[in-house]
């Protein structure tokens, strides 16, 4: 009996461990979200890349092979969209390849191998993993090859391999919601006689894309309330509190942001959060940072009914990435909007900066835009694209 | 709900012991209801009532199918990841492929049976330790469900648009008032469950074979069929909660689930599931599941950091195993 008890515990103890080693993964599915992502709320603009140049649109008889990390995905489709845009734009030629699935990494360095047979004037690579491709990397610098990664960088690639990577600025991206938000809520921020609260929900506080568009939201509305002399203060998960630009003081504060931070990264423990900041009275906005945390303050939403457009009567939440619930309840006017990473840019500006290379010139990386979207421009060229689902 | 039954010691005492836990944890739940009532307005809110109730359906449908290889004196460690598998099949082919909805449920459904069957053949007739074939078949779980999402998550029909019928199975609202249908169906199905385990062959042999195999063996039963039964009954309530799990929640997310098993695995025992089998009941486990979410909705709600809730659920569980330890040995004397 002992025995069977102790082996009922140490089942329990390994799959807590089990459970450890899986913990916070559930920002990886879609790429999506290891993606990019910023650019101040004007979608409208179409180059969310780098300025098209008319230096670069020399593009003659180029060939550019580009790697996907997948190409069934509607989040890679529109980049490879945004790769044959910019193709057909600038004159040259692009051969789009990819793996079934992402996990499909022995597939994706054949692929590479391949494209680099094929000595095309550069590659572009949304690398699967970021070791597979080392040796890869090195054969096309032999050949003098240029790779230029996008959506995702590799560190450890041989020096002078890699000449740009493209991925996206999420501190910028955070802002970016803040940026939209704030305006809507800044008369009833105005009129208040009492301080008022804004949420935000990270799903956790240990990568760089989720830490950084918590912090690049909470320091754009510290930056914009002071600009209006009001005072913010931040409180709740101690990482984001002690990381922002101020946390100023919650007693004298005009404006608190609260952060919560669940234990795991899963949309019910995201929804209990939500809840209860969504319960205070004072809360008159929210921001989900990915796409979990956004769902789950429309979970939460589900039993209050607290969320709207109207900043008289209704909460405003802002969220992060695509995905059929957010854009559904974008339209239904439950979300008042959010900030969608851009695939679409990120394969235009890929080619745009393999052109530049191929022209000899000089090339940096380049932080792709999020945009942010609502109910208005959703339907916009420049936007819809970028809404996978 | 269930009576509890140790057919070998058919001691009054043991069984009036056993039905005072279930009262205890019983009041656990009341306590932590008044407990967090007192310290948090906004926690006596009916909508906080909604959400711990829409919260909880998945885990105690797990908590009812796991309890029976719990039993057993085995454990099902794929539950969770199943779950999210089943989820992922269903919606897969409802989405992508453009199933009716109920076809898609059905087959989610179909799947957590093949995966029961699949534990309950690996335990009962090629020997496997159930903690290892379970193991197995979570993380088997866990690539499926990846590769039929293709790593995306996937969205059943959200509220509002054609097919999102089947999440009014768990909650409706009348003139403005939600109301937690999907509560009743738990119930219900933990009286069809209870009735199941203490009036049916397939219940009295699972109890049976979690507290004395060889007896049970030796007297003429086919303990194969009924251990892999056992199986089956937790692969399938899987498959139910997933379906609760869709209905409740928006996106799901593949390369997810690891770990909700232990919180039906935990209600289980904290229910009074011995954690080494042969007693146990349905309604003990769907109490226990209470004690669970109360914890991780209600924590929140008083300002305790997340982190807390894990700590203090473990140390609740660590209680009830404890108290479990203490109740075979004043058995044995």
């Amino acid at each position: 009996m002992k025995k069977k008890v102790l082996t009922t515990l140490l089942c329990v103890s390994l799959a807590a461990t089990l459970l450890a080693g899986c913990g916070g993964k559930s920002d990886t599915p879609a790429s999506a979200d290891t993606a990019p992502a910023t650019e101040d709320a004007a979608p409208a603009t179409e180059d969310a890349a780098p300025a098209t140049d008319a230096s670069v649109a020399t593009g003659g008889d180029y060939k550019f092979e580009i790697i996907v990390k997948s190409y069934q995905s509607s989040y890679w489709q529109a980049a490879v969209t945004g790769v044959n845009q910019k193709a057909e734009e600038l004159g040259v030629t692009v051969n789009c390849t990819g793996p079934n699935a992402e996990s499909d990494i022995a597939d994706q360095v054949n692929m590479l191998n391949n494209a680099i047979n094929n000595q095309p004037n550069g590659i572009g690579l949304a690398a699967c993993d970021q070791e597979a491709c080392l040796d890869s990397l090195q054969t096309a610098m032999d050949k003098g090859i240029p790779v230029v990664c996008f959506d995702s960088g590799i560190p450890s690639a041989p020096e002078g391999s890699v000449y740009a990577t493209i991925a996206t600025d999420n501190y910028a991206a955070g802002a970016t919601a803040a940026e939209n938000l704030y305006p809507a809520l800044k008369d009833k921020i105005a009129s208040a006689t009492a301080p008022v609260r804004i949420g935000e929900v990270n799903q956790e506080a240990t990568s760089e894309s989720i830490t950084s568009r918590g912090l690049g939201f909470i320091d754009k509305i510290i930056e914009l309330a002071k600009a209006d002399g009001k005072a913010v203060a931040v409180i709740g998960n101690e990482y984001y509190v002690n990381n922002c630009s101020e946390k100023g003081d919650e007693a004298s504060a005009d404006i608190i942001i609260e952060v919560a931070v669940p234990a795991q990264t899963t949309v019910e423990l995201c929804a209990t959060e939500a809840s209860v900041i969504l319960n205070k009275a004072d809360t008159i906005g929210m921001f989900g940072s990915n796409q979990v945390a956004a769902e789950g303050i429309l979970t939460a939403n589900e039993n209050l009914d607290v969320l709207g457009t109207d900043p008289a009567t209704s909460i405003l939440a802002a969220g992060f990435d695509a995905g059929s619930v957010i854009k559904g309840a974008i339209t239904s006017g439950k979300m008042f909007g959010a900030v969608t990473q851009s695939p679409l840019a990120m394969g235009q500006t890929t080619v745009e900066v393999l052109t530049k290379i191929a022209n000899g010139e000089s090339v940096s990386d380049v932080p792709t835009q999020g945009y942010w979207y609502d109910s208005t421009n959703m339907k916009d060229a420049s936007i819809a694209p970028n809404l996978y689902d | 709900m269930s009576k509890n039954s140790v057919p070998n010691t058919q001691n009054k005492s043991v069984i009036s012991r056993l039905g005072g836990q279930k009262f205890i944890v019983l009041l656990v739940v009341v306590g932590l209801i008044i407990f967090f009532s007192a310290v948090s307005p906004d926690f006596r809110k009916y909508s906080t009532a909604m959400s711990i109730l829409d919260y909880s359906y998945y885990i105690a449908l797990m908590a009812i199918g796991v309890t029976f290889p719990l039993i057993t004196g085995g454990v099902d460690l794929s539950i969770g990841t199943g779950l999210i598998c089943y989820s992922l099949t269903g919606g897969f082919l409802i989405v992508q492929k453009g199933w009716p909805v109920w076809a898609g449920m059905l087959m989610a459904l179909l799947l957590s049976i093949v995966i029961g069957l699949l534990n309950g053949v690996l335990v009962s007739i090629m020997n496997l330790p159930p903690f290892l074939a379970t193991l197995c078949t979570c993380m088997i779980t866990r690539g499926l469900g990846s590769i039929f999402s293709n790593r995306l998550g996937i969205s059943w029909p959200t509220s509002g648009t054609p097919g999102s019928w089947f999440r009014n199975i768990f909650k409706i609202t009348v003139n403005g008032t939600k109301i937690p249908l999907g509560f009743l169906w738990v119930l219900l199905l933990v009286a069809v469950m209870a009735f199941v385990l203490n009036h049916t062959k397939i219940g009295r042999y699972t109890i049976a074979i979690g507290s004395n195999k060889e007896a049970t063996i030796l007297s003429g039963i086919n303990v194969k069929f009924y251990h892999i039964m056992a199986y089956v009954i937790s692969g399938l309530f899987a498959g139910l909660a997933a379906i609760a799990y869709s209905a409740v929640f928006s996106t799901v997310q593949p390369g997810t689930g690891a770990g909700f098993e232990l919180e039906a695995i935990g209600g289980a025992i904290i229910g009074g599931v011995s954690a080494s089998g042969g007693v146990g009941s349905v309604g003990g486990s769907l109490i226990g599941v209470f004690v669970i979410c109360l914890l991780k909705t209600g924590l929140p709600y008083i300002g305790l950091q997340a982190n807390w809730q894990q700590i203090i659920t473990g140390l609740v569980l660590i209680g009830a195993v404890l108290v479990d330890i203490m109740k075979k040995k004043k058995e044995k004397i």
